[in-house]
């Protein structure tokens, strides 16, 4: 059964692929092409979250752990791979997670892609992303792991490309690729160095063997360094890309050329977290190496405050969302850095269903606005789509960490953890983690009041049409919302609370010497209450930055110019980079295009032996001469040359 | 002859296919025979070819030192009866001439194989007889084809 | 002095079934009344055409229903049937059938329809089957000028075209000199053997190992190569194939290019391996350079070409390369391929010169490339069925010509030839490119004038049948493989 979980939706990406192949030829036959691809696949996955629920139930709550082996992939020498699933709490909370969130976005999808002409070939993607991220989650060794990672890399590039007519689109997607290949080839070194070392990539043994290695020294380019601290900043640097921490962030932003479900689904909830659901399942090999988690650590909580100070400024409304997506992955990494990993799963779990929500509510916003998505051009809309204005509000209010909701737990215990970890990384995040709470705070208000509230700046033909979603994409957001609102203090106690040891039953792993997490739960009063107390500071700042006093913003920004642009320009990330790899890179390719593939191997290679080839052939023609006597001698000379060769070799 | 032992099978062309007809003897002991007493037989000819090419020599070579040589342009023209020459002696060949000397070449080949045959009839029996008569037959088919086909008409 | 024993005919009976049958349609033929290209001439022809291919098939049937596995000689160890010779006898047969079936309707439109022709025909087959059966120097020679005097004939079968006549003329002058030569390296042969029977020859030169091989011998077999690469046009005697296969009329140039062919690789191969087994380390030598020239011959040669007919011989040329690799490596794997090469060869140039002998324009036979501009919109079943061919010719799979080049490599490199083998890949290559380049031309020319498409049935049957056969070859290959097979091991004494 939880076979058919992960199969289930490429079934579905399969049969809706084929569909959009077909060419329908009437408006009549797209229309039942589209409504049977979007069956299938909704269908699909609607199965595969039941599923998926009633595995969590047996696997996480009633503790039946299990790994099934389905059949022997490579067998090669000291290599054996195999395709199976290891079902652990780690991996049936994910799946749980991936299936609930990934279902939603497709009912989403089904009212947000209406008009789209491409219908069967989008929700093919969407279920052929659900089925990577699924065997990425369930994988049972490395490289299948890697597999899925790779898979959901794929799917990402299609769905930001899907509307590949744009430029921008094409060229979103390509850079997400790019960014995302540099972080995998750390991954890939960080597999080989695990397979150098424990000579399986089988996680059980691996895992298990984790402790013995704890002193394992590698020799590289002729100086020594500890393996396991080499190898898990080598997979490190891979969750950097897949998971968009600073450095290997500047993709994020850009994929937000994809339609609003993709980004909901793919950039908020699932493929994102990717990264930090690998380093909490090698938690064992993190555990071993103190300087690992220290980097994990720091950039997390740098990640966290950087993201948080672009979103500020950010005018569209799905940058915004996205950074400040960024900016949560910064928490989840530091929270996993101070060894809390339940904490960093905990808030995935939360922060998937409030930041899924969120985007969508933002999809119906713009679907709403006829495709606008500058927030300049939106406000006072509060009153036109009332339900839209209330679900963005959970949504936010979840973010923000404010009591009862979601974010309030999970991002309480990692600020906490952060805190109790008592060490000077630790001390770093919690600091920077409040301030980026603020700066969370802040931005989600400036949204919700730049769009809905305010006078109506956008103009009378986009104002007359704006209205409410139908109910097939606002029932996704009932579901995500309930979901954003209960799920933290439901989970508060499995997952980091008292019940975590058994909930967990062994997923993850903390040694004695990090106790960040139990400190946490002892933290003082003022710990506990700071990232409440900024929270509610930040709403405070927004209502009077862009409620009362609209022009305020504006007179900030004219009065720091350098800052406000620093910050607009997202710190000039994707300038330094154009100019270090960018440029370069092209100079080079354009230097070999020309120089060494044009002149030196298309000259020496294809068009040289072209060009030697007819002058052969005309020297040949030549040689007919039409003479019977040229011919006769011809053969008189061969047989000569043939005769001489034998008698001159006897001689 | 044909049918003895020829200590050297290969110095007889016009007898090659004859002989090859029957199992052909490797030649015995070629070196122990001395070459001069091979050789001795063909002494005769030696002296015919060059008395025949003496001879000729000489026509030629006396004719160019005693004739007088002063070729003109009156003397080297065709003779057409003191005229002039009215148009160009030369005229296509006709081909009757070369299918004549065709035929000929093909029955006189005919009968050149019918003189061994003729000799040897005694040994060869009746599948000797009947092979000739075959070869005959067939070459008188393409008589028969030759003569329908009007390659025999002179006119 | 014994007496010579009656002969055991009955091996030889399709032989002579095909020569009485010969000889009785020329008589037929020469009694009717018929005048000087009247249609009473040309109804003779059609007549004596539509006999003669039931005599061949007779003599097919014969062929292969007589003869049973084991190998029989007769006529003094003269003449020999073995599965090798069944083999190629009936490859020639059909491939005489067929040369008589496309080519009625070009010499009737050409006005040289005469009852001579098929007759021709058959007799160059009688002769042909002849050269394959040989087992002694003297039937070597006999069957190959029976067949080369047919083959002057109907070269210059077109007694007004200047161009048939002259190549009639080049390949009757150029032949007589490769038969002296073969003649020359039969004399030297014998000297050095003794003997001109194949089996005694083998004997002979089978010399204790240790013992120079005599150079006399090796010089006679260069000279017996050298007038058997001629018929086969191997490299440096093949001068003589393009202006004969551009000036002789189409459906003689088709004959040319299979059925002689085919019948002096057989001779070539059964010379080579049943006398000259034992030196065969020595003649692989010249066999490996004529090989290598020709396939790089036949590959250069042709791509300047724009008249199909020389570019068809060239390739015949690079084809008979190819097929010699098979020969150079001298084993029973090596001429399997050879075989089934061979096989494959006749099919793809028969088919191909159906096409181009559907090549009209308001009747006149056009042979440029350029011609074919178009054909794709005009006569799409034409296009289509040169299309198949040509790639078949250039030995792209699923196609037979694939196949072929596959079984001759798959032979060398298993022997250690590599660069044989490479060299063969590479000249392919090259080769490939004027075969495409014709399907370039009829897929993606425009045509200024179009080709006619009226086509005649017995041309467009043969057409339909060897492209259907090119084209599902891949699926039923067994039959041919495991004659070849056997046809291969009965030549080694299997």
């Amino acid at each position: 059964m939880p076979v058919a979980i992960v199969l289930l939706p490429l079934l579905g990406a399969i049969v809706a692929g084929a569909l959009a192949f077909i060419d329908p030829g009437s408006r009549a036959a797209k229309a039942r092409i589209d409504k049977l691809a979007q069956a299938v696949t909704c269908g699909a996955l609607l199965i595969s979250m039941v599923l998926a629920i009633i595995t969590f139930n047996s696997v996480a709550i009633n503790g039946q752990t299990q790994t099934i082996t389905i059949l022997n992939w490579i067998s090669s020498g000291e290599l054996e791979i195999n395709w199976g699933l290891k079902l652990d709490t780690l991996s049936a909370v994910m799946m749980l997670v991936v299936t609930v969130v990934s279902a939603m976005v497709h009912i989403y999808s089904i009212g947000y892609m209406h008009h789209d002409p491409s219908i069967p070939r989008f929700m093919a993607y969407l279920n052929l992303f659900t089925f990577f991220m699924l065997v990425l989650v369930t994988a049972d060794n490395l490289v299948q792991l890697f597999l899925g990672w790779e898979g959901v890399g794929l799917s990402s590039y299609l769905l930001i490309g899907f509307w590949y007519d744009r430029p921008s689109a094409n060229a979103a997607a390509i850079k997400a690729f790019l960014v995302n290949r540099v972080g995998d080839f750390g991954f890939m070194l960080g597999i080989l160095g695990v397979f150098v070392l424990f000579g399986t990539v089988q996680l059980d043994p691996i895992l298990a063997g984790a402790a013995e290695h704890a002193d394992t020294v590698l020799n590289l380019f002729g100086g020594e360094a500890h393996a396991l601290t080499v190898i898990c900043i080598l997979l490190f640097i891979g969750a950097m890309g897949k998971s968009a921490q600073i450095g290997l962030h500047t993709w994020l932003p850009d994929a937000m050329e994809g339609p609003t479900p993709v980004s909901a689904l793919i950039h908020a909830a699932t493929m994102v977290t990717a990264g930090i659901f690998m380093v909490a399942r090698l938690s064992p090999l993190f555990e071993q190496s103190d300087i690992a988690l220290s980097v994990v650590t720091i950039i997390g909580a740098s990640t966290a405050i950087f993201a948080a100070t672009v979103g500020c400024v950010q005018n569209d409304i799905k940058r915004v969302i996205a950074y400040s997506t960024c900016s949560q992955l910064g928490y989840m990494f530091f929270a996993c850095g101070v060894s809390a990993y339940g904490a960093g799963i905990f808030h995935l779990m939360t922060h998937a269903f409030f930041k899924a929500l969120l985007f969508l509510g933002a999809g119906s916003v713009i679907h709403a606005m006829s495709d606008e998505q500058d927030m300049r051009k939106m406000g006072g809309l509060w009153r036109m789509i009332p339900v839209t204005y209330a679900l963005m509000w959970i949504g936010s209010l979840a973010l923000a960490g404010i009591w009862p909701f979601a974010g309030y737990y999970s991002k309480d215990i990692i600020l906490e953890a952060a805190y109790g970890a008592e060490t000077g990384v630790g001390q770093y995040a919690f600091w920077l983690g409040v301030a980026a709470a603020f700066l969370t705070a802040f931005y989600s208000w400036r949204l919700l009041l730049m769009t809905f509230h305010g006078k109506p700046r956008a103009d009378e033909p986009v104002l007359a049409r704006v209205h409410e979603s139908p109910m097939v994409m606002l029932v996704p957001l009932f579901v995500l919302a309930t979901g954003a609102l209960v799920a933290g203090f439901i989970g508060y106690d499995a997952f980091v609370g008292h019940e975590s040891g058994a909930f967990w039953n062994g997923a993850i792993t903390v040694l004695p010497g990090h106790p960040a997490l139990e400190r946490a739960h002892e933290s003082p009063t003022w710990v506990k209450l700071a990232p409440l107390a900024v929270g509610l500071a930040g709403i405070a700042t927004a209502y009077v930055m862009y409620f009362l006093k609209p022009d305020l913003p504006g007179r900030v920004a004219a009065a720091f110019p350098r800052v406000y642009r620093f910050v607009l320009n997202k710190w000039y990330f994707d300038e330094l980079y154009n100019a270090i790899f960018v440029r370069p890179a092209f100079v080079i390719g354009r230097s070999l295009w020309k120089g060494g593939d044009g002149a030196v191997i298309d000259g020496v290679g294809p068009d040289g032996i072209a060009t030697a080839t007819m002058g052969i052939a005309q020297a040949v023609r030549r040689v007919q001469s039409g003479y019977i006597y040229h011919y006769a001698f011809a053969m008189l000379i061969g047989i000569l040359v043939l005769v001489s060769w034998y008698v001159l070799r006897s001689v | 002859m044909v049918g003895t032992d020829d200590p050297a099978p290969a110095a007889r062309p016009s007898l090659w296919v004859a002989v090859a007809c029957f199992n052909s003897r490797p030649p015995v002991g070629r070196k122990g025979i001395a070459v001069e007493a091979f050789l001795s037989d063909y002494v005769p000819i030696f002296i015919f070819l060059a008395i025949a090419i003496a001879v000729a020599a000489m026509a030629i070579v006396a004719s160019y030192i005693v004739a007088p040589q002063n070729p003109d342009v009156d003397k080297v023209s065709a003779y057409e009866c003191g005229f002039d020459a009215f148009e160009d002696a030369r005229r296509q060949f006709d081909v009757r001439f070369y299918l004549v000397a065709i035929l000929f070449i093909i029955f006189d080949l005919e009968v050149a194989f019918l003189f061994p045959w003729a000799i040897s009839l005694g040994e060869i029996g009746m599948f000797g007889f009947w092979s000739m008569m075959v070869f005959l037959a067939i070459l008188t088919i393409g008589f028969i084809y030759e003569w329908r086909k009007g390659a025999l008409e002179w006119e | 002095m014994p007496t010579a024993e009656f002969p055991n005919l009955f091996p030889a009976l399709p032989e002579i079934f095909l020569l009485v049958a010969a000889m009785a349609l020329l008589m037929f033929g020469v009694f009717r009344k018929d005048d000087e290209a009247g249609p009473a001439r040309v109804r003779c022809s059609r007549i004596v055409a539509r006999l003669c291919i039931l005599a061949l098939l007779c003599a097919l049937i014969l062929v292969v229903t007589m003869n049973g596995s084991d190998r029989v000689t007769t006529f003094n160890g003269m003449f020999v049937v073995d599965r090798f010779a069944v083999y190629f006898k009936v490859l020639i047969l059909i491939s005489s059938a067929l040369s008589i079936l496309i080519a009625q309707d070009y010499l009737e439109v050409h006005r040289v329809a005469r009852f001579e022709f098929p007759v021709l025909v058959v007799l160059a087959s009688v002769g042909m089957m002849l050269m394959v059966s040989a087992n002694d120097l003297m039937a070597l020679y006999l069957g190959l000028e029976m067949q080369s005097l047919s083959l002057y004939i109907i070269a210059s079968f077109q007694r007004d075209d200047q161009r048939s006549v002259e190549a009639g003329l080049k390949y009757f002058v150029l032949s007589a000199l490769a038969s002296g030569m073969l003649l020359y390296g039969s004399s030297l042969i014998y000297g050095f053997t003794g003997t001109t029977s194949f089996d005694a020859m083998a004997g002979a030169l089978a010399a204790a190992p240790g013992e120079a091989v005599s150079l006399g011998a090796l010089i006679g077999i260069v000279f017996i190569l050298a007038g058997l690469a001629f018929k086969i046009s191997a490299v440096p005697f093949h001068m003589w194939t393009p202006d004969v296969y551009e000036g002789a009329p189409t459906p003689v140039t088709a004959f040319f290019a299979v059925a002689p062919k085919l019948a002096a690789i057989a001779l070539l191969l059964r010379v080579m391996m049943e006398p000259f087994g034992a030196l065969t380390v020595q003649w692989q030598q010249v066999i490996v350079f004529i090989s290598v020239a020709s396939m790089a011959l036949g590959a250069y040669a042709a791509i300047g070409q724009s008249n199909i007919k020389r570019l068809m011989a060239y390739s015949s040329i690079g084809h008979v390369g190819y097929a010699l690799i098979g020969l150079a490596v001298g084993n029973e794997a090596g001429v399997r391929g050879v075989l089934i090469y061979m096989a494959i060869y006749l099919f793809m140039n028969i088919g191909a010169f159906t096409c181009i002998l559907s090549m009209r324009r308001r009747g006149q036979m056009v042979v440029g490339i350029n011609d074919l501009a178009g054909v794709s919109k005009s006569n799409p079943m034409l296009a289509l069925a040169l299309a198949i061919f040509m790639f078949s010719l250039a030995g792209i799979p699923p196609l037979a010509g694939f196949f072929g080049k596959l079984y001759i490599f798959l032979a060398a490199v298993q022997a250690g030839y590599f660069t044989l083998a490479i060299i063969g890949v590479l000249t392919s290559v090259v080769g490939a490119f004027y075969y495409i380049r014709i399907v370039k031309v009829m897929y993606f020319d425009e045509a200024e004038e179009v080709l006619d498409r009226r086509m005649d049935r017995p041309t467009a049957l043969v057409m339909a049948a060897t492209g259907i056969l090119i084209a599902i070859f891949f699926i039923i290959p067994d039959p041919l493989l495991s004659q070849a097979q056997a046809a291969a091991q009965s030549l080694f004494g299997g």
